[in-house]
């Protein structure tokens, strides 16, 4: 009979779902033996650099490239013109509009990409790059998304004058992209009109990039003899890289393979497709050769996706005791030259129609209008689930302007608004469907912990003293794991992801999924769900992702969606090969498989005890021993279409002081309490929750990428560009509570975007509500010491004596 | 990114003399550190060069000049010139009047305003140092321009300012720039003003 110790030990030994196992990935990293797109190196391999546009907005007069053909070790200088009869000029975005792959006859922003230049070596097509000759004539630039659609505003897509029918709606102006609504309009304007106490809040959420360590690059290799083509890409998506690119270039995906090897962080910027890529795969079809292409950091922070941009308006309708009664939002929505965002294809905003978050909203109503202006492309979900950060933001922020509003503490009014625990799953106003959640017990956690009521009236006494202390509070509720395809496609294929297991005879595992990780850890937690399911050490598990050829086809990851997808196709792959094992197991026994229970890492015969076969002699029978028709062998494949997504939650807290004179803030603290559901691995959900907290305090605190009037870029180096290090980097307090998602196999949500789109409006509450005793209900981002100063020095604050 | 700055330069000469090297447009030019008039179109347009090294980076810039006015009246020369940096990476426009007034005692003055804008590179390399860039490229040509004026005279003074124009470095270059765009700065910081006009 097994005691409990020994099952203990056998649960030990697997490494499986809620052990802090080591990761996989790391010895590879921490010895430098990663292996990275810019690391590949092939045989006769040639260098693609860009000419770019120094105008934000100008007209090609004409290119001269004879001088740059004429440098030694220069094969080729590719313009719109040389793609047009390939018909490669422009190609579709991911959100439905086209984006010029070289610019074709006009530049729309800086640093658009003009014209390729193919190399021996990137040094030979750097200089190459500086002898093309490229004659402007500059056009009237639009930089504000509030005048895009003036009548006199300057019309930047010319290829779209006339087609007012656009991809999501209606177009109103040439410069307006889409017009997209969910909720009740009516009803909620009647609330509105009726109501007690109504608040509105403007806010701009600027324009930043997610700048991953490794910046977006490809090694194309087309092979001329058998009609191949191989590219390595940063992708967070290959197989969708590999359907998109078959369907521009018509060559089958079946002779097409995409590899994501190592990336270098993600964080929604390496999702959509890019001219670069398109450039090189380009070129490597016309010269027959390998082509490079990998970007620099200023052309990564002035081309490849930006993040956010979103021009604000939230209006709360809520009766005396703040109980809300409606929400109403606004957003006009700067999408730059191209409508280049990757959302969902029917979800023009995203997400965003979360914005109702943790809260019972009766009804409510948003709005998001799209526009082009002469700046880069893009719209990810930095670190995010499809603007979902945008729309905690504005709830946030708007509900603490209530709270202000009607003297509220901020904590109280979030617990009168909860949505209960026994009211899940919870319809919201605007169409979600909350899976699980509690609240109330997350909030009454930090609080106590932080002795909430001791920092007020720490803060209290700070004020008395003219001091400035903030404490910021935020109540979130995300939406990831896209998704249910009744509702999610990218380009038509439904959001589901897959995973592949096979046991071998001797009962190791290999598994393969659509998903690809980019410092998630899969292959460490991927395995420790398999360990779990299928009681094999996950050390005898191997997870392999990001090649075409070998992968089942998925949707790639972002948006916190592998392990509330690829993770649920793990575990349902996994628990088929079980059912599967439980029957040669009864085989083996002589028995029937429902005198079978599991234990671990065997199944035993109920009630006798010694009649058990693990799961490695099961592995070993399915190759030589399987019951009278059954096929041999031990694997399984799930395709995993969720039900729902997943709506992990958590309650933040920071504490700020902020020096009156020069606007300096110093987070004092910050307590992150994450609810993701079931843990798979606490160090690595940690460790994502650090990595989402550094990013948040990024965001909010520094990172900002501006335009001057004439659309120059003015924040695309380091120099400007703010990384946190450790020495600005705040200490982090993380918890946790566990509520797990009631239609995940595995009751696991997604974590790794909770720590930023949490974060960030906790700072920004923080920093606000040093302010909040003097009338201040909202400053825009980034709270950096300049800002900061302005605000304290408009309200005479850092006046001495 | 654009940058206004108006300058004020004391001329140890003629107001008839300013006057007249205000109208020598090759003339203009070279006062300016690294610029040089390379072809007469006609009357009114030229076509130059000009080449700045700021550091680790080098630009050359190639433009055109374009005469927008020449005022006998207000003794005012009014000129846009626009550039394209040989790289192709940023272009610069720069519109520029200037004009000589009477200072007695036989003494002038040129006055000039200036718009620079930069586009590009320059604008997001640069920005930060951008003011105190242009501030002390006109500085230098100020200084320049005025000892071409006062060396049309003659004497001790004028002899002078042959010299200071020999000596003159023919290209906007190195150390010496950087730290006077770094002196000009911490004037603008501490001096409770512009920088100083030079």
């Amino acid at each position: 009979m097994a005691t409990p110790a020994d099952e203990m030990n056998r649960q030990d030994a697997l490494e499986g779902v809620g052990c802090s196992r080591k990761r996989k990935e790391d010895p590879r990293f921490v010895q430098g033996k990663g292996n990275y797109v810019d690391d590949i190196k092939m045989s006769g391999m040639l260098f693609a650099d860009m000419v770019r546009s120094p105008f934000a907005h100008a007209r090609i007069k004409s290119i001269n490239k004879e001088k740059a053909l004429a440098l030694p070790g220069v094969h080729a200088v590719l313009t719109a013109d040389d793609l047009k009869p390939l018909n490669l000029h422009w190609m579709p975005t991911l959100a439905g509009d086209v984006q010029a792959v070289l610019a074709d006859e006009k530049v729309h922003f800086q640093y658009q990409e003009v014209a390729v230049v193919i190399a021996d070596d990137r040094y030979i097509a750097a200089d190459a790059i500086d002898l093309v000759e490229v004659e402007y004539e500059p056009l009237p630039v639009l930089v504000d998304a509030h005048k895009a659609m003036d009548p006199d505003a300057p019309i930047l897509r010319e290829d779209l004058v006339g087609k007012m029918d656009g991809k999501h709606s209606k177009r109103v102006h040439n410069n307006h992209i889409f017009h997209w609504e969910a909720g009740d309009k009516d009803p909620t304007d009647r609330v509105f009109d009726e109501a007690e106490v109504t608040v509105e809040q403007q806010m701009y959420y600027h324009r930043v990039h997610p700048s991953p360590l490794e910046t977006c690059g490809c090694v194309a290799s087309f092979d001329k003899v058998n009609g191949h083509l191989t590219v390595y890409i940063t992708s967070q998506a290959p197989h969708v890289v590999r359907t998109v690119v078959s369907l521009l270039s018509g060559i089958p995906e079946s002779k097409i393979r995409i590899v994501s090897p190592d990336i270098g962080g993600g964080f929604g910027n390496k999702v959509g497709i890019y001219p670069g890529y398109v450039n090189a795969i380009v070129a490597s079809i016309v010269l027959g050769r390998p082509v490079k292409w990998v970007e620099d950091r200023m052309e990564h922070l002035s081309t490849t996706a930006f993040a956010r941009d979103y021009h604000m308006t939230g209006e709360l309708a809520a009766d005396k005791d703040g109980r809300i009664k409606a929400l109403r939002v606004k957003v006009l929505a700067d999408h730059g030259a191209f409508d280049a965002c990757a959302d969902p294809s029917k979800f023009p905003a995203g997400l965003f129609h979360i914005c109702t978050g943790s809260y019972d909203v009766p009804v409510a109503h948003v709005q998001v209008d799209g526009v082009y202006t002469n700046k880069a492309p893009g719209g990810v979900a930095y670190r995010c689930s499809f603007r979902v950060t945008e729309a905690v933001y504005v709830i946030e922020r708007t509900l603490d302007v209530l709270a202000q509003k009607l003297g509220i503490d901020k904590a109280e009014i979030r617990r009168r608004n909860f949505v209960k625990p026994e009211q899940f799953p919870y319809d919201t106003a605007l169409g979600w469907q909350l899976d699980s959640g509690d609240y109330h017990t997350a909030l009454d956690k930090v609080l106590k912990a932080v002795d909430y009521d001791g920092l007020r009236k720490e803060q209290a006494e700070k004020r008395a003293q003219g001091e400035l202390m903030g404490i910021g509070l935020v109540t979130f509720t995300e939406i990831v794991g896209a998704g249910p395809s009744r509702t999610c496609d990218i380009l038509g294929i439904g959001m589901f992801d897959s995973a592949e297991i096979r046991v071998h005879p001797t009962g190791s595992v290999m598994a393969r999924m659509g998903t690809i990780t980019q410092g998630q850890g899969h292959q460490t937690t991927y395995a420790q769900i398999i360990a779990t399911e299928l009681g094999i050490p996950s050390e005898q598990i191997q997870i392999e992702e990001g090649d075409t050829d070998t992968a089942p086809y998925g949707l790639g990851t972002y948006g916190s969606r592998s392990t509330p997808v690829g993770g649920a196709a793990t575990a349902v792959a996994a628990r088929k090969i079980r059912a599967k094992a439980q029957k040669i197991a009864a085989h083996l026994l002589e028995v029937s498989e429902d005198d079978l229970e599991w234990d671990v890492d065997r199944f035993k015969v109920k009630g006798v005890p010694g009649q058990e076969k693990t799961m490695k002699e099961v592995a070993w029978a399915a190759y030589n021993n399987v019951p009278e028709g059954m096929e041999p062998g031990l694997e399984a494949v799930d395709y995993y279409d969720p039900p729902n997504f997943t709506y992990p939650f958590g309650t933040y807290l920071c504490v700020v002081d902020i020096d009156k004179y020069t606007g300096q803030t110093h987070v004092r603290r910050f307590y992150a309490l994450d609810d993701c559901g079931t843990r798979i691995n606490p160090m690595i959900i940690d460790g994502q929750i650090h990595g989402g907290l550094n990013e948040g305090y990024a965001v909010a605190m520094g990172q900002e990428l501006p335009y001057d009037e004439e659309g120059n870029a003015l924040g695309n180096t380091f120099m400007d560009y703010f990384i946190p290090t450790f020495v600005e980097t705040p200490k982090w307090e993380t918890d946790y509570t566990v509520t797990p998602s009631p239609h995940h196999p595995l009751g696991a949500k997604g974590v790794a975007e909770s720590p930023h789109v949490g974060s960030i409006p906790c700072f920004t509450a923080a920093v606000v509500d040093a302010f909040s005793h003097l009338g201040i209900t909202h400053m825009d981002m980034p709270h950096n010491a300049y800002r900061v100063w302005k605000q304290i020095h408009q309200l005479g604050l850092d006046k001495r004596g | 990114m654009k940058v206004n700055l108006d300058k004020t330069f004391a001329i140890a000469a003629p107001m008839s003399n300013g006057w007249k090297f205000l109208q020598d447009i090759p003339g203009v030019a070279s006062c300016m550190p690294g610029a040089e008039i390379t072809e007469v179109v006609d009357a009114n347009n030229y076509k130059g060069k000009v080449k700045a090294k700021i550091g680790p980076a080098t630009m050359a810039f190639n433009g055109d000049i374009e005469i927008k006015s020449i005022d006998g009246d207000k003794r005012e020369l009014h000129m846009i010139g626009r550039g394209q940096d040989t790289k192709g990476s940023s272009s610069a426009e720069l519109d520029l009047t200037a004009w000589i007034v009477d200072a007695g005692d036989g003494q002038c003055e040129l006055k000039g305003k200036a718009e620079v804008a930069v586009t590009g590179k320059a604008a997001s390399l640069g920005g930060r140092m951008m003011v105190q860039v242009a501030d002390q490229i006109l500085n230098q040509f100020g200084k320049n321009f005025a000892n071409n004026v006062v060396a049309m005279g003659e004497g001790e003074v004028a002899d002078e300012a042959r010299v200071e124009l020999a000596e003159q470095p023919k290209e906007l270059n190195g150390l010496a720039f950087a730290w006077s765009v770094f002196i000009g700065f911490l004037r603008s910081l501490f001096g409770g003003g512009k920088p100083s006009a030079g």
